[in-house]
């Protein structure tokens, strides 16, 4: 290997001159990387920018960009703009919003919607999460967790198509209902605000569970044990001691349920019915048209995006969860 | 010893666990048993069982292309999303940089941003730099999906990493590069693999940012999608069925090396 004391003081004071085996050493030893990125590390500052300039980009291209230039649309009369250069700004595509019943009902009802999910899937899950997290012996702890992590990986699309299975007029539960004799025609569930929250409960669960079994996990055993002989019942041992130390769980477990189902999308396409068009599907229809209903389909996702993010952070505000974990 | 959890409640968890687990699992057993009925339509109850269905997936030119065809996007988002999520991890937890926090709250962004609003930025945005849909675009999509999800996986190996690691292999005369590549790399693979498996799970399966991005070639979910719209059929058990099962083997496969990372 070539000397690299010239080009490498640092290694030449300290070291004798390193060897490095395998490719790493034939690309570190190369005067091609030795005169170009490794002259420039030996610079703080160019090492720094090494380190930044990628991701920084990324950020600002991939993760800002988009929602800027959203943003920047929204306030459009039309686009693609005018070809004579007259970018007119207006703000019609908000006020067109607040014009119409047609869209205004579906924010609403999609807002309720994600409300009733997120609480609904709070006080289902929260008992299981805790009976994992308190009751389970802690060697099959992982093992009660991964029984319930299986569907997770199933996927979107799969799972919802499996609760159509469930819930169908011919489906097991109508017909097991037959069976038993408790009707004798199916009640029809598909395609209502019924199975669309059965569903999207379903789809979203583990959001809420994850985030809520390692909050209760956390909680110090002994400190529930010594309530109990200051002698708090069990209610006033999860209302006291419990339910305020699990907090940061339901904050970030409810942020993520709530963020998820305000912008559930293909859960509606085949589960719900007339009656439950809900905001993302009348968004979509105006980017699906045609083109010159994008101002307005960026204004309704901008309002979205808006109202559900102010929603989560007044949430936190008031319940005072730390921060939102997202795994 | 007092009983501090009278044998009542601790009772009522244990049946809401398994209340809650059938809850999970019996839409998915449903589905994969309604996969071996013989007979075409889709009800209940199952009285002959074959196996036809699946050989009928199994040679079906669509459902073979669709899955390769998503397979193929789900490497090509995770070698961007880890490249991209590393070199965030890495970035964000450098000492002494300005606006770190600013930093790890904006490149956590895409994950807090409901799926639809960032399927449809990323549309409009691909329309402003003039990408077409297509491949490209729903790649670039689903990386940026999955990169937060990296980062914060790399961060949480990168913090149990002994600081003068580095340092010592710095002393010990390694190039940055070469510390890099020997030292990060290898102490970070567990989490690396748990990070990418993520990653390939929530490409193959994703189907907001692929509907507005996509092009004419249906990935996985939009052919599914375009089937169960198109009408309820065995073979839809069968191929989901299929899919289910690869789905999560390689999910639980990943649980066991993202718990190991954490030890």
């Amino acid at each position: 290997m070539v000397d690299t004391t010239t080009t490498h003081a640092r290694s030449a004071k300290t070291a004798p001159t390193p060897r490095y085996a395998g490719w790493i050493g034939k690309a570190v030893g190369s005067g091609l990387y030795r005169h170009t990125i490794g002259r420039l590390a030996d610079s703080r500052r160019v090492r720094l920018a090494m380190l930044a300039g990628v991701p920084l980009l990324w950020i600002a291209a991939l993760h800002i960009g988009p929602i800027f230039q959203m943003g920047r649309i929204s306030f459009m009369a039309d686009y693609p703009p005018a070809p004579d250069g007259g970018s007119a700004y207006t703000l019609a595509n908000y006020e067109l919003f607040f014009s119409d019943q047609l869209y205004f009902m579906p924010f609403v009802r999609s807002l309720i919607f994600a409300a009733v999910v997120t609480v609904s899937t709070l006080v289902l899950v929260y008992p299981v999460a805790y009976y994992v997290a308190k009751i389970v012996q802690p060697k099959n702890r992982m093992r009660a967790l991964l029984l319930l992590l299986i569907p997770f990986w199933a996927g979107e699309l799969i799972r919802t198509f499996s609760v159509i299975m469930l819930l169908a007029n011919r489906g097991a539960v109508n017909v097991a209902l037959r069976e038993l004799g408790f009707i004798d025609r199916p009640i029809p569930m598909l395609y209502t605000s019924f199975s669309l929250s059965f569903g999207v409960i379903y789809l979203l669960a583990l959001y809420m569970l994850l985030p809520l079994y390692s909050a209760i996990e956390k909680i110090p055993t002994p400190l529930i044990h010594a309530a109990a002989d200051l002698g708090a019942g069990p209610f006033q041992r999860f209302r006291r001691v419990i339910l305020p130390l699990s907090k940061d769980g339901i904050v970030s477990g409810c942020s993520l349920v709530y963020l998820t189902s305000v912008g559930v999308f293909a859960a509606p396409l085949l589960l719900g019915g007339p009656n439950t068009v809900i905001f993302p599907e009348v968004i979509a229809t105006l980017f699906h048209s045609s083109n010159d209903k994008w101002p307005e389909g960026a204004a309704f996702a901008m309002l979205l995006l808006a109202v559900s993010l102010s929603t989560v952070g007044l949430f936190m505000r008031v319940i005072g969860g730390r921060s939102v974990r997202l795994m | 010893m007092r009983p501090y959890f009278a044998d009542l409640p601790k009772t009522a968890l244990g049946a809401a666990y398994w209340l809650f687990a059938v809850y999970l699992l019996l839409p998915l057993a449903l589905m994969t048993a309604m996969s071996f009925k013989d007979a075409s339509f889709v009800a209940f109850p199952i009285t002959d069982w074959t196996l036809n269905w699946y050989a009928q997936v199994l040679n079906d030119k669509q459902f073979i292309e669709a899955s390769l065809y998503s397979v193929g996007i789900a490497l090509a988002t995770t070698a961007t999303a880890t490249v991209i999520g590393v070199w965030i991890a890495l970035l964000v937890s450098t000492e002494g940089i300005w606006g770190k926090a600013i930093i790890f709250a904006l490149a956590c962004l895409p994950a807090v941003v409901p799926g639809l609003i960032n399927a449809i930025s990323m549309r409009i945005f691909i329309r402003t730099v003039d990408i077409p849909t297509g491949t490209a675009a729903i790649i670039l999509s689903h990386a940026v999906h999955a990169v937060p999800f990296v980062v914060i996986m790399v961060l949480t190996r990168l913090r149990s990493m002994p600081a003068n690691l580095i340092d010592a292999a710095r002393d010990l005369g390694a190039d940055p590069l070469v510390a890099f590549l020997r030292v990060t790399i290898p102490y970070l693979m567990p989490a690396l693999l748990g990070g990418m498996i993520f990653c390939v799970l929530t490409s193959i399966d994703d189907f907001v940012r692929t509907f507005f991005l996509g092009g004419y070639k249906p990935t996985l979910p939009m052919l599914i999608f375009a089937k169960v719209q198109g009408g309820m059929s065995p073979e839809i058990n069968a191929m989901a069925t299929i899919v289910l099962i690869v789905t999560a083997a390689v999910g639980l496969y990943a649980e066991r090396l993202t718990r190991r990372s954490r030890n």
